[in-house]
């Protein structure tokens, strides 16, 4: 029975394999055309700021743009709602914005570590919006079911697209690689933009109607946020 | 490990240099990061001409990026992280074009050669890494070719150090239930 490979002989084998590849040459004419090429547009450059500044900055678009729209689309809805219901809402809007700034800043830095994986990021806050709205308000319809729910997904999603557009503006800053993930985070945290005035403005504030209509509206526009990200990274390949 | 690790903290002040426009920074910049970046391309298979194009076009990366590198950072995970991206991007394209192109003649097996041919166990070695999963071969590259610690790996693939720790032990594993296959066959063969 011939002897099993140790870790050590499979070490000694990997270190004759990689000294190999480092006898590898770059021809000094490819170093001075790259020299060249990047000389001719040098300019200076100011530095990203922290990953902390451009999480905040993330985090004040969010908050002006959903007072903003407050503002315009009113508050009937805060009123409808108790005390329990305005508390659990904040805290998961404002939670799932925190997180979404975060993932994006990180995503702007090549070479930095993760804060937080996007799939995981993505479950939990779905999970929470639903265990949220499940627990805290009300399993009865009010009314027609559908002519109530449709204006509502309509809403969120004219909100969620520009304010996607505003979020890959700022974020455009830092060196983006386009994919699925990127596009679901910054769609991700456009729809917990969305999601604030929705619900301030919202007449119907019982649990099936907020699960479909304006849940499923935001589920809707981070699969096609997320989508665009794997259409585009398609694109840049060629 | 196969090659001299560059001084980070020289490299930062370079970096330094390069955000302020500093021309003889970005040169010796160039001159120190493309050797590694070269080996980085040359370790996953690609062969010579189309690594120098990768090259260059990581550089055109680094270049319009240069803004996000962070002097508190180190160096070597950003621009791998760059360098990776600028390989996948390679490779949706190729795979792209590949499934594209109509097959008019029969067309060599492998037409991304290995450096050289290595003899005995260091073939048999190349020709099982070739066959690990993408993954787990760039970690090795990364970890064995580039000389580059747990820590860097993680922020170069935007992964935690744990999930690098396990890629690296399922490619060990994977080596080394080969290696004791292919020496099982070929003793059974004599």
């Amino acid at each position: 029975m011939p002897k099993k490979p140790s870790d050590a002989d499979i070490e000694r084998q990997m270190e004759a394999w990689a000294n190999a590849h480092s006898d590898v040459e770059l021809s000094p004419e490819i170093q001075r055309q790259i020299q060249g090429k990047l000389t001719a547009s040098l300019s200076p450059v100011n530095p990203l700021p922290s990953q902390g500044w451009l999480v905040l900055s993330f985090i004040a678009i969010f908050a002006v743009c959903s007072a903003l729209l407050i503002g315009v689309l009113g508050k009937a809805g805060f009123h409808l709602m108790t005390t329990a219901q305005m508390a659990g809402t904040a805290v998961i809007f404002t939670a799932g914005g925190i997180l979404f700034a975060q993932i994006l800043a990180w995503r702007m830095i090549p070479g930095s570590r993760p804060s937080f994986p996007v799939p995981l990021a993505m479950a939990l806050s779905g999970l929470a919006v639903i265990g949220a709205i499940a627990a805290l308000f009300p399993w009865r319809a009010s009314g027609p079911f559908v002519s109530e729910g449709w204006p509502c997904a309509i809403l969120e999603l004219i909100i969620a697209i520009p304010a996607t557009f505003v979020f890959w503006l700022a974020a455009r800053r830092g060196a983006l690689f386009a994919s699925a993930r990127l596009g679901a985070t910054i769609t991700g945290l456009a729809v917990f933009l969305a999601l604030v005035p929705l619900q301030t403005q919202c007449m119907f504030q019982q649990a099936p109607h907020l699960l479909f209509w304006h849940g499923g509206a935001a589920a809707a526009a981070v699969g096609l946020g997320g989508l665009i990200g794997k259409f585009q990274r398609h694109r840049s390949a060629f | 490990m196969s090659e001299t690790p560059i001084d980070d903290s020289e490299l930062r002040d370079l970096m330094k240099g390069y955000q302020r426009a500093d021309s003889a920074a970005l040169d010796e910049l160039v001159r120190r990061i493309s050797p590694p970046l070269m080996r980085y391309f040359r370790g996953l298979r690609i062969n010579r001409t189309d690594a120098e194009d990768l090259l260059q076009d990581c550089w055109i990366r680094i270049h319009r990026s240069r803004h996000t590198y962070r002097p508190t950072d180190p160096v070597m995970p950003w621009i791998y992280a760059i360098a990776r991206h600028t390989r996948l991007d390679a490779y949706r394209k190729g795979r792209r074009l590949d499934s594209r192109e109509v097959l008019v003649a029969a067309v060599p097996e492998n037409l991304a050669q290995p450096i050289h041919e290595p003899p005995g166990q260091e073939a048999e070695l190349t020709q099982l890494l070739e066959n690990l999963p993408e993954a787990q071969r760039e970690v090795i590259v990364m970890l064995k070719v580039s000389g580059m610690s747990l820590e860097e790996v993680a922020k170069a693939t935007s992964s935690t150090i744990g999930a690098v720790k396990q890629r690296a032990h399922r490619a060990y594993t994977t080596l080394r239930r080969a290696l004791g296959k292919d020496r099982e066959i070929a003793k059974e063969a004599k």
